[in-house]
């Protein structure tokens, strides 16, 4: 296979074990990928798979029991909290299944909130934010509160959210499982747009549907990956 | 910093009801608290009103209320005289109490209280018209009197009345004297009157022998009030043949009464206010750990996106910092409309004594227990926002 030239994420036997009481489950068992920069890629597999842990590991919420994760060059098995803080904030955009926006907060405001953890000032916050917003097509609702918003618009705010400090690696956790069937067709659309645009991403989905639109799937079960393919549709690159 | 002020504000805004509900507690004790010790500075300077009024040359004379036979000891007029007339250093003596009657001039009429007065003055009152009584009057019991100015408001006296006659019950006095409103402070209620007259007319026309409520002696020589005071003690006591108790009150001993009256009040006031201040903390405690429980999501989300653990704890802190500080600033404020307005209406009036806020005081208590209520029960919810694990917190329903 054609590997890109820059991964921007390796993982080499990575395992997770939790220790619940006296039993400890191991959610890992040696998982080992890279995924370039420019990639579209969706991990699929049924609940208690280990795609969630995956997903937590993937965007730095969790430090692997074994084994090494590199992001976009950094180590991060190593890390310690605050350094973790700091590559989700410079190098992972999150989006998720509830989209998660602060309530009564205006979406230019909760677009603007990962800069503000930056240290940006203010003006040059906001003028990212309103930005983002008009890349994902919300340029007339930057002063509405979430509520009123519909569903497909919150998480294109969120989208934007995830897209402000320009990161390496978007991570999309059940993007569309709070959306009826059209706005979830929006909502992937402005997916692959963004990939086209150059975006990596990486979705946690257990729809086939929703999957289908990545350009290659990694399948997860019982903490070890079982199948990586390119999609039919999707070029390699 | 200006920052995470700004970014505080936009949060405690975006929620102005639970913001404002967080407050109240501490806006009502700061209130309560900056409010009570304005009120009581001005008692204590009504206090000081109380001791303007009363004369440091005299002393007054009662029954100790804790004898079994209360009557044994009870004064007459006669024995007052005799008193003042043997024991060294007293100059003139009067009986205390007084008798409400109708009283007329002219038109007008009013309720008012008659006590009796000497050729030396116990009330010291500056005179408006007139003079005082003299030594004549007293001897003989003239039907005469004098108007204090609570007397010639109410029998609404306009101009000169020297030479009037007012009609209290079925008697005339006429009026020598006019005297204007005190100028240093408050009377106790026992020596309070409207109209006085001659103790000797008091006698004859009101007391008739019978006992009275205790005596009022002048002293010469102020110097030696104490051993005045004391040999007046004995000079009853001896009276009454050893079996009748006695209790002398001068400036100072009521004084020192009223200021232990007050400094209970106070004290009873403050432990009050520090009980409805840290009901207010706990308030506050309270709904920052609702806060943190309510938005743990949002914590979460703040974390996963790349908050570290010492932003969510300034943000929580600075929070708690900001609440208490406008909690405590309009506590602050209406305090100290509160306490200025009851002392204005209620003690300035009584006591005519304008006692100074003590603007200072009140602000630092203010700054004080904003600090202490923000370190102690704004710090632990923060603490507990930072330390939340986000994987956690973002699945949290």
């Amino acid at each position: 296979m054609n590997e890109a030239p820059r991964p921007v994420i390796v993982l080499r036997e990575v395992t997770k074990t939790y220790a619940l009481g006296e039993i400890s489950v191991q959610a890992l068992r040696g998982v080992s990928f890279r995924i370039a920069a420019g990639e579209y890629v969706a991990i699929m597999g049924p609940s208690g798979s280990g795609k969630s842990t995956l997903m937590n590991t993937l965007g730095c919420l969790d430090r692997p029991s074994t084994g090494s994760y590199e992001l976009d060059g950094v180590d991060v098995g190593t890390l310690g909290d605050n350094a973790l803080a700091a590559i989700r904030l410079k190098k992972l955009g999150f989006v998720f299944q509830g989209f998660n926006l602060l309530a009564r907060t205006s979406a230019l405001k909760n677009v603007a909130l990962p800069l503000f953890y930056a240290g940006m000032p203010s003006r040059a916050r906001n003028a990212a934010a309103a930005d983002r917003l008009r890349e994902v097509g919300l340029a007339d609702r930057l002063d509405h509160k979430p509520n009123e918003l519909s569903g497909g618009q919150q998480q294109r705010v969120a989208i934007a959210r995830a897209l402000v400090n320009d990161p390496a690696v978007v991570l999309a956790d059940e993007p569309t499982g709070n959306l009826d069937s059209q706005t979830s067709e929006e909502i992937m659309a402005l997916f692959e747009q963004l990939n086209a645009a150059g975006r990596t991403i990486i979705m946690v989905t257990h729809d086939e549907e929703v999957a289908a639109h990545a350009k290659r799937v990694i399948r997860v079960r019982d903490g070890l990956i079982v199948a990586d393919e390119r999609t039919a549709a999707a070029p390699i690159g | 910093m200006l920052q995470y002020l700004l970014e505080a504000l936009g949060v405690l805004w975006a929620n102005k009801t639970r913001s404002f509900l967080t407050t109240l507690g501490l806006i009502i004790g700061v209130m309560a608290v900056i409010a009570i010790q304005i009120l009581g500075s001005g008692m204590a300077g009504a206090v000081t009103g109380v001791l303007g009024a009363i004369n440091d040359k005299s002393f007054s004379i009662f029954p100790n209320a804790r004898q079994a036979d209360f009557t044994r000891a009870a004064i007459s007029v006669a024995e007052i005289d005799r008193a003042t007339r043997t024991v060294p250093n007293l100059v003139a003596g009067i009986p205390l109490g007084s008798t409400t009657l109708e009283v007329r001039l002219g038109t007008a009429h009013a309720k008012l209280r008659l006590a009796a007065e000497s050729d030396r003055r116990f009330i010291t009152s500056p005179i408006r018209y007139g003079i005082g009584f003299t030594r004549e009057q007293i001897a003989a019991g003239a039907h005469v009197c004098i108007l204090l100015d609570t007397a010639a408001a109410k029998l609404q006296v306009d101009g000169d009345p020297v030479g009037r006659s007012i009609r209290a019950g079925d008697r005339r006095y006429t009026i020598v004297g006019v005297l204007a409103k005190s100028t240093s402070g408050i009377v106790p209620n026992v020596i309070q009157s409207d109209v006085l007259i001659p103790y000797t007319s008091y006698e004859r026309d009101y007391a008739r022998g019978r006992p009275v409520l205790g005596a009022r002696f002048l002293v010469g020589d102020a110097g030696r009030l104490i051993d005045t005071e004391n040999a007046t003690l004995a000079y009853f006591t001896a009276l009454k043949h050893g079996r009748a108790l006695y209790q002398t009150i001068d400036r100072k001993t009521f004084a020192s009464a009223v200021d232990g009256i007050f400094a209970g009040l106070t004290l009873i006031v403050a432990l009050i206010g520090a009980v409805s201040l840290v009901v207010a903390g706990i308030g506050i405690l309270n709904i920052m750990l609702v806060s943190v429980a309510e938005r743990t999501r949002e914590i979460g989300l703040r974390k996963a996106i790349g908050a570290t653990r010492f932003q969510v704890l300034a943000q929580f802190f600075i929070e708690a910092l900001l609440l208490s500080s406008i909690g405590c600033a309009m506590g602050l404020v209406l305090g100290l409309a509160i306490g200025a307005g009851v002392n204005e209406i209620a003690l300035v009036q009584i006591s005519g004594v304008v006692a100074p806020i003590p603007w200072l005081r009140s602000v630092l208590i203010a700054t004080s227990f904003a600090t202490i209520v923000t370190l102690v029960f704004g710090t632990y919810p923060a603490y507990r926002a930072a330390q939340l694990d986000p994987i956690e917190a973002l699945r949290y329903e």
